[in-house]
């Protein structure tokens, strides 16, 4: 926008300030600058035309300013749901070989290309700029995301259907001046698939440039059981998200991030009566719903007449699938929500349901997956008599009875049963963690408690409310009760070795003082661990961070899922063995080591081979190194040469603590 | 290209840098005892590798500096010219710009682009907490909390990236090329080119993709 324009801008809201509200100075900014706020519907229509599209404006200055975001109107708007991925040809057609002729970014070729082509589906994501208003009170912000929107689309697959992701890079080149980094690299949240198709942080392409990701969509245990693999291996709500090297928390900031669900018989994206299904609430954007949470913070009104994101880790904020405190209508029945925490930092969500009478005594939410994966048996969470099975736990102690920690990358699917509602009731998502209500927009940044909360609700605390309507007679009937067990666990894990990890951030006395993992920092060249294709560990995963330091590390394997066998902890000065909490006890790719924690767990290193990660999944953390690589070669040959990289890495380590030249 | 022209392209800052406000302009003084303002000659536009230390430390920043010093060698090149490597005292009552002409001349560090800077402690310790805060009071109150850690800043694109001193030297190379300037698409084929080429070798050697 010309200075002048934003000069008259500026003036305008002078002018009106205390006398006229927000929106209408957004009116009025729109008719003061119409080119440059209309622009972007124009193109945002055009497009849906088939037109091409056009990068939106960038934002006018990188947005820092901000102390408190504007204020809003709770429960406005309505929920948004991600529009699913449409599957598309691809031109060029995916190949085993990178096209990098057609500009397709290296790779290794894909693995097991000829069990899993022709892919029955491919589409295609394209990470680039768009506009996106997070509340209509609020002007558009600028985003990155997947085909120019925030989430990105969802994609949903079929166990057995092999699917071909092209991932195309069109940030723009020069960053745009955001925050965001041109350069990405897209992680499926935790598929099981080739090192080549898994993001891995080091391999990043630009802009300008497209890479296909091989999602095979199997049961992992493929070269053990044949086939498409172990059934018991499925694995439902998936994410994906940039994973570049130093950039993954401002990349997701930006926006690049969505979620991926894959069906199989027993959990089939619908609720008829089909064989082997649990019918479960199963009709997506009807019956079945992802809440992808994370937090923001916003930048006053600008002369462009949008609210820009700031660049910032924390925030004040809630947002659930791109909207603040939005409203969701349901009907009196069964639904299903499939919670996701994109952090993308220090963020963890203490989910507890808020009855129109304020408590939460009844309210119950019915964890029935974890990570993706079902539970053996449902485990249901309220405030009464399902308060301890709370995962909010710190040690041996509960601290938040009766609630559902979501940690960053975790996914926790619940069923809430709306039938016992009356029709024309609200209740609320919340999040009650200690200290969590100063965080967002509570009565100290202006928003008071809107008339109709319950009483003791505190306006803060709220994610999104939940709207009881009366099922009409076209909707879906509800679906059966919830089937008391849900899976049959694969066999147990028998390792053939063990392994440590230690997450630390400042043991004393210690050089250099970073975040890092076994006294490593992200090394994209060395792993730190070599593993034979087709065996299994048993690693201890310690936090060695002191009690009290607050550096909680949300600890994410990449590949495949693990057990959680044990549960350490400092109680009362000593360290020992805990209880695993119940939503702990099922298949995780996530585990949470609170300071001077520690979990061990098990894990399968099946069908693939190459480089994976582990690292703590506090985006800030993991950009700060605290990210290691493993590799998972073919052969017992392969692995001493492997080992004798982490050797060499050693010696130079060691020679550099000497103060020699390397 | 005339002189003037290269130096406006190199040494562009993105529109959107921080500048003044986040870097300060505070009057520092090299080795060589000459006057710099930190963001108008040090930073501004400019790709440079940052770490604190101090003349008399006997811990990590004579290994610091033994790293940098190998790292100089293999980015020669470009030092001076659009690479830049800043070691900020810490203890700059003690470190003189003559002291630290002394500890750079004995460690063969008093190198072209490679400045030791010392100036007044109140501007240097607001760098450091610009530079390398973590929000950790704890932490960022220590002074010999990054004396291990690289900052690695792009002023160009305004990438700010970091590295471990004692990680590998082809991880520290890698980090600072990760905040390279912008390649061109043109640049990019080069790149792209030699990548394939090194992950077919690395995979006819090894049975899959390790090295690169």
């Amino acid at each position: 926008m010309p200075k002048k324009k934003a000069k008259s801008r500026q003036r305008i809201e002078k002018k009106t300030e205390g006398t006229i509200s927000r929106r209408s100075v957004l009116k009025i900014g729109a008719a003061a600058g119409a080119a440059t706020v209309l622009a972007p519907n124009i193109i945002k229509s055009g497009k849906a035309f088939g037109a091409a599209f056009t990068d939106p404006p960038p934002p006018l200055v990188q947005c820092t300013a901000a102390v408190r975001s504007p204020v809003h109107t709770p429960f406005v708007d309505d929920l948004p749901v991600p529009f699913p991925a449409i599957d598309h040809p691809l031109s060029p057609p995916p190949q085993e070989v990178a096209n990098t002729g057609a500009g397709e970014w290296p790779r290794a070729n894909h693995q097991r290309w000829a069990q899993f082509t022709p892919a029955h589906v491919t589409t295609e994501l394209e990470a680039r700029p768009g506009l996106h208003r997070f509340h209509s009170d609020f002007g558009d912000s600028y985003i990155w995301g997947f085909n120019g929107v925030y989430p990105g689309p969802m994609i949903l697959n079929r166990y057995g259907k092999p699917t071909i992701v092209r991932f195309r890079n069109s940030t723009p080149p020069n960053g745009d001046n955001t925050f965001g980094h041109p350069e990405i690299t897209i992680h499926l949240h935790n598929g099981h698939h080739g090192s080549e198709s898994d993001g891995f942080a080091g391999d990043f392409f630009p802009s300008g440039r497209w890479k296909d990701n091989l999602y095979p969509n199997c049961y992992a245990g493929l070269d053990q059981f044949g086939g498409n693999g172990d059934s018991r291996e499925k694995m439902g709500t998936f994410w994906y998200h940039d994973h570049r090297a130093e950039k993954t928390l401002n990349n997701n900031v930006m926006g690049l991030n969505g979620m991926f669900i894959v069906y199989d018989p027993t959990d089939p994206g619908h609720e008829h009566p089909s064989a082997g299904s649990l019918r479960l609430p199963g009709y997506y954007g009807v019956t079945d719903f992802p809440l992808i949470l994370t937090e923001k913070r916003f930048c006053a009104l600008d002369a462009q007449g949008r609210n820009e994101m700031v660049n910032a880790a924390g925030g004040d904020k809630w947002i659930v699938n791109g909207a603040i405190q939005p409203n969701l209508k349901v009907r009196n029945r069964k639904y299903r929500f499939r919670i996701l925490s994109t952090g993308p930092t220090t963020a963890q969500w203490d989910l507890k349901l808020i009855g129109p009478n304020g408590t939460s005594a009844s309210e119950t939410m019915t964890v029935v997956a974890t990570d993706a994966n079902f539970l053996e048996h449902p485990v249901p969470v309220d405030d009464g008599a399902n308060a301890a099975n709370s995962n909010a736990v710190v040690g041996a102690t509960i601290v938040t009875p009766g609630a559902i920690r979501v940690n960053v990358a975790e996914r926790y699917d619940v069923i809430i049963d709306f039938s016992k509602y009356a029709v024309g009731s609200f209740l609320y998502l919340g999040d009650f963690g200690a200290g969590r209500s100063q965080n967002v927009n509570d009565t100290g940044s202006g928003n008071t408690n809107p008339p109709g909360l319950p009483p003791g609700l505190n306006i803060g605390n709220v994610i999104m409310r939940f709207e009881v309507l009366n099922k009409e007679t076209w909707f879906p009937a509800d679906t059966p009760d919830i089937p008391t067990t849900l899976c049959t666990m694969p066999d147990p894990i028998v390792p053939d070795t063990t392994f440590e990890w230690n997450f630390n951030r400042d043991p004393a006395g210690s050089v250099p003082r970073l975040f890092r993992i076994n006294n490593r920092v992200f090394d994209a060249n060395v792993p730190q661990h070599c593993i034979i294709k087709g065996t299994s560990e048993e690693w201890f995963i310690d936090n060695n961070d002191q009690v009290g330091t607050n550096w909680a590390h949300p600890v994410h394997i990449h590949f495949e899922e693990f057990r959680i066998i044990e549960r350490w902890a400092i109680v009362n000065g000593v360290f020992q063995q805990v209880p695993v909490p119940i939503l702990y006890q099922g298949r995780k790719d996530v585990t949470k080591v609170e300071p001077g924690e520690a979990a061990r767990i098990r894990m399968r290193f099946r069908d693939y081979t190459g480089k994976y990660l582990i690292h703590c999944h506090n985006m800030g953390h993991e950009d700060a190194f605290m990210m290691v690589a493993w590799h998972i070669v073919p052969d017992a040959a392969a692995k001493a040469v492997c080992d004798s990289l982490i050797v060499k890495a050693n010696e130079e380590f060691e020679a550099k603590l000497r103060g020699e030249e390397v | 290209m005339d002189r003037r022209s290269m130096l406006s392209r190199v040494f562009k800052p993105h529109p959107y840098s921080p500048g003044v406000a986040k870097f300060t302009n505070a009057v520092l003084r090299t080795q060589d005892n000459k006057e710099v303002r930190f963001y108008d000659d040090l930073i501004k536009g400019k790709q440079c590798v940052i770490n604190m230390m101090y003349a008399e430390c006997h811990g990590a920043c004579p290994l610091v500096t033994t790293v940098l010093k190998r790292t100089y060698r293999d980015l020669k090149d470009r030092m001076g010219k659009d690479l830049f490597f800043y070691s900020i005292s810490v203890k700059p009552q003690d470190d003189t710009p003559a002291a630290l002409k002394h500890y750079a001349k004995m460690r063969n560090a008093d190198l072209p682009g490679w400045y030791f800077l010392t100036g007044d402690a109140y501007d240097i310790e607001t760098i450091r907490f610009r530079l390398f805060n973590m929000g950790h009071p704890g932490i960022d109150l220590d002074f010999a909390m990054h004396s291990g850690t690289f900052r690695i800043i792009n002023d160009a694109t305004n990438y700010w990236g970091h590295a471990g001193a004692f990680a590998s030297q082809k991880n520290i190379m890698d980090r600072i090329a990760w905040a390279d300037p912008y390649k061109s698409p043109a640049e990019w084929d080069v790149y792209a080119r030699n990548l394939k080429a090194a992950i077919d070798k690395d995979v006819k050697k090894y049975g899959y993709r390790r090295d690169v």
